[in-house]
């Protein structure tokens, strides 16, 4: 059986207390209660934190700050008004479902060749 | 640094002098680690966490044990401390010295109880699948291991040393107060009980430096003896 994936209230006690924060100190700095910080660490809040705090809590423990949205399992804000943006851009994402890792980041390449020799 | 001593085994009975050894133990591991606490608050959020290692959880406890004063819980096995959320001193600023108090309450059943302890699993399907916690904190339920926890969380969060220097550059003067010079109101018909009223208020401004709450801080400097409610003998003074 493969190793189960953490859950973003395991990944976030232990990234917090490998940053020497007590939870009520973290909670203090992402202003928010102990118990809610703990309900989120036991993974037990109906709804994830705000994408505002997310980003708070992935500054404070120098986190990536999209992968800790998603792992979080929230949208970054910016997305909503990319995907409305341009008609294919929802074909794009279709397409782009179930590709792997790397071939996503060729795919990623690609577009920053593309926009590269638009700034030309 | 100090070498514990080893707890005596299957015995309910740990002198206070040997609570007040453990608890100073604990606060000269965390120095050695973390530099010296030399003025209050004692970090006992961050001492849980970061230094025992213990997993540490708010949650509603008084409705998973049925009862309406649960303050806190241990269990042993999962090396967990969990502390009721009617404690949270974020939304209930007036129980900040109760929260702190309640966990360094249940350190004190983890430094001097567990090596007693053995698990009974006949009982732990009771528990909602995490087990039975070893102890379950009331405010109303006193046996002696609770009354142990207490000493011990007054020893950790007010050190004799540290509790001896604030009140001098507090006071002006290392002498104790005699409850009888403090203004004593009228509010009860027990004299006594207005006593403690009156210390309680006395005490008021240290309890906040030592983030505990002003009964805690009374019955500390009343084992310290600086707070008598008796004028001591002058007969040789």
């Amino acid at each position: 059986m493969p190793p189960k994936r953490k859950t973003f209230g395991q990944v976030l006690r232990e990234k917090r207390l490998a940053k020497g924060f007590s939870l009520r100190k973290f909670a203090e700095l992402i202003d928010v209660s102990p118990t809610y910080l703990s309900l989120v660490e036991q993974d037990k809040v109906e709804r994830p934190p705000t994408v505002e705090r997310l980003r708070r809590m992935a500054e404070l423990l120098e986190e990536d700050v999209d992968d800790f949205i998603a792992l979080a399992g929230r949208v970054s804000e910016d997305l909503p008004e990319i995907i409305r943006s341009e008609r294919l851009m929802p074909d794009l994402l279709r397409g782009a479902k179930g590709l792997s890792k790397k071939q996503l980041e060729e795919v990623l390449e690609q577009i920053r060749r593309m926009k590269g020799k638009e700034g030309d | 640094m100090a070498k514990r001593v080893a707890m005596p085994k299957r015995d309910t009975f740990l002198t206070d002098k040997r609570i007040e050894e453990e608890a100073a133990l604990l606060l000269a591991e965390w120095a050695q680690k973390h530099g010296e606490v030399n003025d209050p608050p004692v970090p006992i959020d961050e001492i849980i966490e970061l230094h025992l290692g213990l997993t540490y959880e708010i949650d509603d406890l008084r409705s998973r044990f049925h009862h309406d004063d649960v303050l806190g819980a241990i269990w042993f096995d999962d090396a967990t401390i969990r502390v009721d959320q009617s404690l949270d001193p974020h939304v209930h600023p007036r129980m900040l010295g109760r929260y702190r108090f309640t966990l360094a309450h249940e350190t004190g059943h983890w430094r001097m109880h567990r090596d007693r302890f053995r698990r009974d699993d006949t009982q732990s399907e009771m528990f909602d699948g995490e087990g039975k916690p070893s102890f379950i904190c009331r405010s109303s339920d006193r046996p002696p291991e609770e009354i142990q926890a207490d000493k011990f969380a007054g020893a950790v969060l007010m050190p004799r040393a540290m509790v001896y220097r604030v009140w001098e550059s507090w006071r002006g003067d290392a002498g104790p107060v005699c409850v009888l010079d403090l203004e004593i109101p009228d509010f009860d018909t027990d004299p006594k009980r207005n006593q403690t009223i009156a210390m309680e208020r006395f005490c008021k401004p240290l309890a906040d430096r030592f983030g505990v709450s002003a009964q805690a801080m009374c019955i500390r400097l009343e084992t310290l003896e600086l707070l008598v409610r008796e004028r001591p003998n002058l007969l040789f003074g």
